[in-house]
């Protein structure tokens, strides 16, 4: 006790606060998953690669059913969300020819690229910016893994449009895309809502909407047949 | 104290023995908001004392201590809560509702740039989609077939981007070098001295809220009530920030010059709006912005 006592008197009084640092022990211990064990080196890799198609079909299974709250928030990757942006990109795409009359004034595909990423971005920044406790590829994850709905609206969309269009048609499309914005909106809230304090929900919940409104918007106005 | 061996002070592995997690973490939050006692440290066998000389510090170090690039430096600018988004919205539309010193009391005193920026990127898409249909409906009886156009959206952006930084800027220039010296009263130069830039920005885009409805009655091709909703627009949000610049704005030289420019910028605004995205072929373009091949198409 007297040596402890001496040892202690040596602490500086003051600044206890500025101790700061984190140390990690590198690699996982058992208790951490036990899918990451086994040793990958030799397996085919048809196996390699189909473990993470299954993983990215896993996560979009989870957003067409969004029960667990967790389930997309474990282990972020951003396979999925390039997949959709680039699927909705192309079919979205206008084309460039503005010389003739032809033009039908949709976005380019690279526009829909930016609109999807850098929206992304910014809605995650903006949680952050309100004091959401979550990474930012998270989000983004989140973010784009519920662009699913949206995308399978797109998708059917345009099965419609290979028809003569009609008014009928028209609205179909309509409820179409409104069903894939409120899907994407619901599973995206259910996912990044609880990582908001309590009074700022609703504005953080704000720039999702905004966010799958534009694309929805993108989608029920395309109509290049 | 000098000869501390620190080696033998940062031994961790000796402070937490019955600790199996792989991750070892001191965290500085727990130690800012004063909880030494905390699960990390509470089972080393010794306690600190209370050391009131390092809390007043932690406290106020986090108003000062951010970087200028980092993200925590701009969290006070979007640190309200839901409920002031709405007061605030309200404000910029209704004053009457708020006290009559609410711009000075609130808004100066914790401008957000929450309001701004999600207001002029609504404004931005609302126009760019009710504009769509605006011209959907104009060739709705003829036989063009008719295609939406997504580059509304950039000349939308570019206006309201434009607007809504370069308008405060120059006011706020302006109310900084033409702003009279009070020599009566000391006191009160010193509490109400001209807004800071921040605020201006804050004011003007909570005053593009009221843009936002208004953008979807545009869409009814009726021409004076397109004219009507551009007079009543402009005229509300117009008189409401003179209404909360009014002290500000009685310290210059120029009042009539700057009042005068404020409501005509804003009503340029929401013409250029209506004439270039809603109005009617047989409309002029827009004061300032070009014809491009995308309009000429649209509204044959």
């Amino acid at each position: 006790m007297n040596t402890f006592d001496s040892k202690y008197d040596m602490y500086p009084a003051g600044d206890v606060g500025v101790i700061e640092g984190e140390m990690n022990i590198p690699g996982r211990g058992p208790s951490s998953g036990d899918n990451m064990e086994f040793n990958t080196l030799d397996e085919p890799i048809k196996e390699t690669f189909m473990r993470d198609l299954r993983a990215v079909g896993n996560k979009f299974y989870h957003v067409l059913i969004p029960r667990e709250k967790t389930s997309l928030l474990k282990e972020w990757d951003l396979w999925g969300p390039l997949l959709l942006c680039t699927l909705m990109a192309t079919i979205l795409q206008g084309s460039a020819e503005r010389a003739d009359n032809s033009n039908d004034g949709g976005p380019e595909f690279a526009e829909v690229f930016v609109i999807v990423w850098i929206g992304a971005a910014v809605v995650t920044i903006n949680s952050k910016l309100l004091g959401g406790n979550i990474s930012f590829f998270q989000s983004v994850c989140v973010l784009g893994y519920c662009l699913f709905p949206v995308a399978l609206a797109l998708i059917i969309c345009r099965i419609i449009l290979f028809s003569a269009q009609n008014t009928f048609l028209f609205f179909l499309r309509l409820v179409i895309s409104m069903i894939g914005f409120i899907w994407a909106t619901f599973a995206a809230t259910k996912f990044l809502g609880d990582s908001q304090p309590e009074g700022k929900k609703a504005l953080a919940v704000y720039p999702i909407c905004l966010f799958y409104f534009i694309l929805s918007w993108l989608v029920v106005s395309h109509s290049n047949v | 104290m000098s000869n501390v061996h620190t080696g033998e002070l940062l031994n961790f592995q000796d402070y937490s023995p019955e600790h199996n997690e792989r991750t070892a973490r001191i965290d500085v939050e727990a130690v800012h908001t004063n909880q030494y006692n905390n699960s990390n440290i509470s089972n080393q066998n010794y306690s600190f004392d209370e050391t009131p000389g390092a809390v007043p510090e932690a406290e106020t170090q986090p108003q000062s201590n951010h970087n200028f690039w980092t993200i925590e430096y701009y969290q006070k600018y979007f640190d309200v809560q839901t409920s002031e988004v709405v007061e605030r919205i309200i404000s910029s539309v209704l004053p009457q509702k708020v006290s009559r010193n609410y711009f000075d009391e609130k808004i100066k005193g914790k401008p957000d740039l929450y309001g701004p920026i999600w207001i002029s990127l609504t404004l931005i898409f609302t126009i760019a989609v009710s504009g769509n249909i605006a011209s959907y409906l104009q060739n709705v009886n003829k036989a063009v077939h008719w295609r939406y156009d997504f580059h509304l959206v950039s000349y939308a952006a570019t206006a309201i981007v434009c607007y809504v930084w370069l308008v405060p800027l120059a006011l706020w220039g302006v109310l900084k070098w033409t702003t009279l010296p009070d020599g009566q009263d000391e006191i009160e130069t010193q509490t109400s001295n001209s807004p800071t830039m921040i605020s201006l920005f804050c004011l003007y885009g909570y005053s593009l809220s009221i843009y936002i409805p208004v953008a979807i009655f545009w869409t009814i091709q009726i021409s004076w009530l397109q004219w009507l909703f551009v007079l009543m627009a402009a005229f509300v949000s117009g008189a409401v920030l003179i209404f909360w610049l009014l002290p500000a704005l009685k310290k210059s030289k120029y009042f009539y010059i700057l009042v005068g420019s404020i409501l005509a910028f804003h009503f340029l605004l929401a013409t250029g709006f209506m004439l270039y995205f809603f109005h009617g072929p047989n409309a002029v373009s827009a004061p300032g912005v070009p014809v491009t091949p995308s309009v000429a198409t649209i509204a044959p």
